[in-house]
């Protein structure tokens, strides 16, 4: 596993429990307790309301292609060996956005509006990324 | 109704290019000595020197902003010098600053410098400030985020939304080259291209091909502003600055809601209008600093001269080009000038004031007296617009 060469999160002490999740196969949420948000990226303070009194909820995992890029060249050097990949913001069925990876398909088939399922790529011991693949059902 | 409190006075450049060989000191001695003549100042009438920062440069970035350009340069009169960075809107606020320091009685002249050389940086040093540039280190980098692949998600939704077609995309390339062609200070100066040769250029990501992406470049340049009201004294060509506004939008793309690029535009727009007291009808050119073709169409339907989805045709039939009749961009933006990190948004103040005075050769609108200057940051976060006219109003 230490042989995981590209960047990874930078994760910080609020969004551990997300990325604890991921490794657990799970795709948390944070929630604001006080006004109910749902809040992506995870904060220390709600964004809405700036109460401390956060929590995590498990989303369903679906979601759709907001947009989308092939990505074919100019990468560095350690995203060169996946060329060409698909670069992606996903809708998740919960309300909020979220950058990722379309994998599992040929990218000519990535389309806006595409339904997709996450899946969870383990690259090291302490991170887990949650990609997205067409919806399988 | 505005009542200009600054004005440019003086501009100074070095032609945008591969010149590894230049240093960035001798440009920064070329482009700063050319601004102050001029002017028609002495240096030592130079009291403040605010710099746009060079991105990707740490080193330089720590010489300019611990005060070494009024030391290198002999500016005996310097009382202050600053810094500024905002990526792309950099300069943006290097002026707002200069306005201030003008005003307030810190310094009668502001010289506002830049310098980038992009062709002595490690190439996977640069492509990772442009991975990274903009983009959020935990929820965006490690998918794989490059420069050229957030404005083709973006590039993607506005087709998607607005039904604009790959031959209209390939037409901005198009226009902006056709300026550039005119400008000896371009890149691509003499280099006109044809939609065909946009669209058969290889493909860099999803919709973007190589022609409709940025090629990195070295330059600089240099800009003295001074008071409005000290202005008309020192120089028969002053450039004011008459009405200014801005949004932001947000630091990660993904965090952008749907309309949020487009909304934050018209709202620059609106403000800097009301500011100058003129509307987008008496503008004579519009200088949008898109970064990439998409934004010279969003730019255009934000100020009202397009409906939305209507800007690709507008640009495909020629609106905006060189004798259009509503020239936009006219050093061809970052696609026709070359790009200079943060150097853009000069080039395309200094071509402003250079519209404005008169000076612009062939690219020159006839009889330009008012002018609109944009700029933005980062991958997006924010949207200035700015009105600069040849009279107090
Ligand atoms: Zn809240």
């Amino acid at each position: 596993m230490s042989e995981y060469s590209k960047p990874l999160p930078a994760v910080q002490p609020w969004s551990r429990p997300f990325w604890e999740g991921t490794r657990e196969n799970r795709l948390l949420i944070q929630e604001c307790k006080a006004c109910g948000a749902k809040i992506f990226y995870p904060r220390k303070a709600c964004p809405e309301c700036w109460s401390a009194e956060l929590g995590w909820s498990e989303a369903c995992g679906r979601g759709k292609v907001y947009t989308f890029t092939v990505t074919l060249t100019g990468v560095e050097e350690k995203f060169a060996g996946d060329l060409p990949y698909v670069l992606a913001m996903i809708d998740l069925d919960e309300g909020i956005r979220m950058m990722g990876n379309v994998v599992e398909c040929d990218p000519g088939d990535v389309e806006i509006g595409m339904e997709v399922e996450v899946v969870f790529e383990r690259v090291t011991d302490e991170i887990t990324l949650p990609k997205w693949r067409p919806f399988r059902g | 109704m505005s009542k200009a409190r600054s004005a440019i006075i003086g501009v100074g450049e070095v032609p945008t290019g591969r010149f590894p060989e230049r240093s960035r000191w001798d440009i920064i001695y070329d482009t700063c000595m050319e601004a102050v003549c001029d002017a028609g100042l002495d240096k030592n009438d130079i009291e403040g020197v605010i710099t746009v920062a060079p991105q990707a440069q740490p080193r330089l970035t720590a010489e300019i902003s611990f005060g070494k350009i009024p030391e290198e340069l002999g500016l005996k009169n310097c009382k202050d010098v600053c810094i500024g960075n905002a990526g792309g809107a950099s300069t943006t606020n290097c002026l707002r600053m200069a306005e201030h320091w003008v005003t307030s009685g810190i310094a009668k002249a502001v010289l506002i410098p830049h310098v980038t050389v992009h062709t002595t940086i490690p190439l996977d040093e640069v492509i990772g400030f442009f991975a990274t540039a903009g983009m959020d280190l935990q929820w965006e980098y490690p998918f794989g985020t490059t420069y050229n692949g957030m404005a083709a998600m973006m590039t993607q939704r506005y087709m998607y939304e607005t039904g604009t077609t790959a031959e209209e995309l390939a037409s901005v390339v198009v226009a902006l080259r056709a300026w550039a062609a005119l400008d000896p200070n371009s890149m691509f100066f003499g280099k006109p291209l044809t939609i065909e040769k946009v669209l058969s250029s290889p493909m860099v990501s999803t919709p973007l091909h190589a022609r409709e992406c940025n090629v990195l470049a070295d330059g600089g340049g240099a800009m003295v502003v001074t008071s409005a009201e000290r202005a008309a004294d020192i120089t028969d060509t002053p450039v004011y600055k008459l009405g200014h506004g801005v949004r932001y939008v947000g630091a990660a793309p993904v965090l952008r809601h749907d309309d949020s690029m487009r909304e934050s535009w018209r709202g620059a727009f609106k403000d800097a209008f009301e500011q100058a007291g003129v509307t987008k009808d008496d503008i004579d050119v519009f200088e949008f600093y898109g970064a990439y073709p998409m934004g010279q169409c969003v730019m255009l339907e934000a100020a009202g001269i397009c409906e939305l989805g209507d800007s690709g045709k507008f640009i495909m039939e020629g609106c905006t080009s060189p004798g259009g009749k509503v020239p936009c961009a006219t050093i061809g933006d970052a696609v026709g000038r070359g790009h200079t990190g943060s150097g853009v948004s000069m080039a395309n103040y200094i071509e402003t004031a250079r519209q404005i005075m008169g000076k612009a050769g062939e690219r020159q609108v006839p009889d330009c007296r008012l002018a609109l200057a944009t700029a933005s940051g980062g991958s997006g976060m924010n949207t200035t617009a700015t009105v600069f006219g040849r009279e107090i109003r």
